[in-house]
């Protein structure tokens, strides 16, 4: 039983080695000196972080980033969340359609993607073509199968149609139960999903590269302009929105964990549960991160 | 003057008929159970009632108030599901008060202290679901049912879930709560006894129709036809044909005869004490013996014809396996259907 116990862990460690050996290679680099023939740097320097934070380029990028990510992630929520509920609940045999519809954007890669919107779009109506707004349709779909799956399955866990008729029979409308009842229990799935989504977008490329391109410089980008003059610097930029990431999956996890935090919730076990739970999130979201 | 009424209700889904053209009427206080298989209509009718689905034809009255077209929370029944349905996020309170916040009842806190103190759940006001056991669970469902003070109280099997012993402790306790409250109940079940022992009428459903309605005993001594003979009370059931053969007569009349297990005897060969009138005697052989504690169930044969005996069991009087035995059928328990 032991042995196969320390079987266990040894697996875990070297499965986060893998994980972070990529990480902490990429952090040394990037505050590296000098580094030619020794297995760590020779000498460490702030200068790429340096040079990094004085280029306004960098923080225009970042920020047309964000604010693709905080659209398309918006927008998604609030079209699909209301989307999944309304087709398991009252329209459950409609549910295959979505699930198919959810599960496109990965049988399409992202070039043959844009290509088609390319040419779609050039000579539409709606004049969105090379506009940021074109990239943040494209995104609403690439991010689609995550929301998808995340919301259904909490939707599934909590079996949302009988707390729904529950309710209703204890005289809530439609709209009392899914904000009282369904919604207090999916909003941890909603996170997941939401994260998921944001961590995938901070790293696309093919995407915005093919649909805005330098019209809309967003991080990757800018990043893959930097690629050609220093690695060191690239090995910065990805480290800075790693961080940023991270700062992002672990404050919103510890403001829902408040949120969560309630009477009963003093309880040991309670908060034991919950942090058993945080940290399963926050694994999943780290492994979408490094994907 | 009926309380509830169910005026041909009909349900189809595509071209299956689900329930086919019910009929009901129950008393005030009645505490009625609807029994049958899975897939029988039970549920279905319930969920009717409650406004979960909706009928394709016919009616449904609550205390003269016409309710086949208002939406469940207009109802006023009161619903508690076989897989409790409590709400995950909320404490046993906040799950009991719900429907009362939602009427915007005033003195909340004390009617539901109340509740509480009538499903003994005192103490766990701040517990959680997922920090209680089943049955507690199924307690705090029936006390969140309850008290908004529903019209009629809809039970779709509450008690399936539950292991035997606590089934049975809180098949009891629903019924003095019932009683207590006077409240109109109707029960789904699929488990005979507990459909016998909980009801004042049962309605026994097959294939979305009633096919028998009455009070436990008349349901058991005397079903109207084979599906709620062999249902109810484990009948032994023979072609009218095959029975003349077995006991050599031919002015029998009727398609079919039944008769319950337990109104058979058997005697050891040799002995003869039963009156030949009233009785009719069979030789036979015990093909197989099995005890559910205080039953003792045989399975005997008796010129090809094989059928099952049930006996209560005394200390040392089992017949075995193999054994020649004669068997005594009362006449007058036989039901010709």
């Amino acid at each position: 039983m032991k042995s196969l116990l320390s079987f266990h862990k040894a697996l875990v460690g070297l499965l986060v080695i893998y994980l972070l050996i990529p990480l902490i290679g990429t952090f040394l680099f990037s505050i590296a000196g000098k580094w030619d023939h020794t297995i760590l740097p020779e000498s460490y320097t702030m200068k790429w972080y340096i040079e990094l934070f004085q280029d306004e380029r960098f923080f225009d990028a970042f920020q047309r980033t964000l604010f693709l990510i905080v659209m398309s992630v918006g927008l998604s929520i609030v079209i699909m969340l209301p989307t999944i509920f309304i087709i398991t609940v009252y329209f459950s045999k409609w549910e295959r359609l979505l699930q198919a519809a959810a599960m496109l954007p990965y049988g399409i890669p992202p070039i043959v993607g844009a290509v088609g919107l390319i040419k779609l779009y050039s000579n539409s109506l709606i004049p969105i073509a090379g506009t940021p707004w074109i990239l943040i349709g494209a995104y609403f779909i690439t991010i689609l199968p995550f929301m998808y799956q995340g919301i259904r399955n909490s939707l599934r866990t909590i079996n949302a149609v009988q707390l729904v008729d529950a309710a209703e029979l204890l005289g809530a409308t439609k709209f009392q139960a899914f904000r009282t009842v369904v919604f207090p229990n999916i909003i941890s799935g909603i996170l997941v999903s939401t994260l998921l989504s944001v961590a995938l977008l901070f790293s696309e490329f093919a995407l915005a590269n093919l649909l805005v391109g330098g019209r809309f410089e967003t991080l990757q980008i800018f990043l893959a302009d930097k690629l050609n003059s220093s690695g060191h610097l690239t090995s910065a930029i990805v480290i800075t929105y790693y961080s940023v990431i991270l700062l992002l999956t672990g404050t919103v996890l510890k403001l829902t964990f408040k949120n969560e935090k309630n009477p009963a919730g003093k309880k040991k076990n309670r908060v034991l549960s919950l942090l058993r739970k945080q940290s399963r999130d926050k694994k999943f979201a780290l492994e979408g991160e490094n994907s | 003057m009926s309380y509830v009424t169910i005026d041909q209700v009909t349900k189809k889904y595509e071209n299956q008929v689900v329930l086919n053209d019910i009929s009901i009427t129950l008393n005030k206080g009645e505490f009625a159970t609807l029994l049958g298989q899975s897939g029988c209509g039970k549920s279905t009718l319930l969920r009717s009632i409650a406004g979960l689905e909706d009928v394709d034809a016919g009616r449904i009255l609550i205390d003269g108030k016409d309710i086949t077209n208002l939406s469940p929370r207009q109802r006023e029944v009161g619903m508690v599901f076989q897989s409790y349905a409590l709400f995950p996020n909320m404490n046993v309170f906040d799950n009991i008060a719900y429907g009362l916040k939602m009427k915007k009842v005033k003195n909340i806190k004390s009617k539901v202290a109340k509740m509480i103190e009538m499903v003994d759940l005192a103490g766990k006001e701040e517990s959680y679901p997922h920090q209680l056991s089943g049955g507690q669970q199924q307690r705090v469902a029936l006390a969140r049912a309850l008290v908004i003070e529903p019209k009629v109280l809809l039970l779709d099997e509450p008690l399936s879930a539950l292991d035997a012993k606590i089934r049975k402790s809180l098949q009891k306790e629903l019924k003095r709560i019932q009683k207590e409250l006077n409240i109109t109940t109707i029960f789904v079940t699929h488990d005979q006894e507990e459909a016998m022992t909980m009801s004042d009428r049962i309605f026994v459903m097959n294939k979305g129709n009633v096919v028998q309605s009455g009070s436990p005993t008349e349901i058991y001594t005397t079903p109207v036809n084979t599906f709620v003979a062999n249902f109810i009370g484990n009948y032994n059931v023979f072609k009218m044909d095959t029975f003349r053969k077995l006991v050599r007569s031919t002015e029998l009349k009727g398609d079919e005869v039944a008769f319950r297990p337990e109104v058979l005897k058997l005697l050891p060969i040799g002995e003869e004490s039963q009156d030949l009138q009233e009785n009719w005697r069979l030789k036979g052989i015990i093909k197989d013996v099995s005890m559910t504690g205080n039953i003792l169930r045989y399975e005997v044969e008796s010129e090809d014809f094989s059928f099952h005996v049930d006996d209560l069991h005394h200390r040392g009087a089992i017949f075995d396996q193999g054994t020649h035995i004669q068997i005594i059928l009362p006449k007058k328990e036989c039901l010709f259907l």
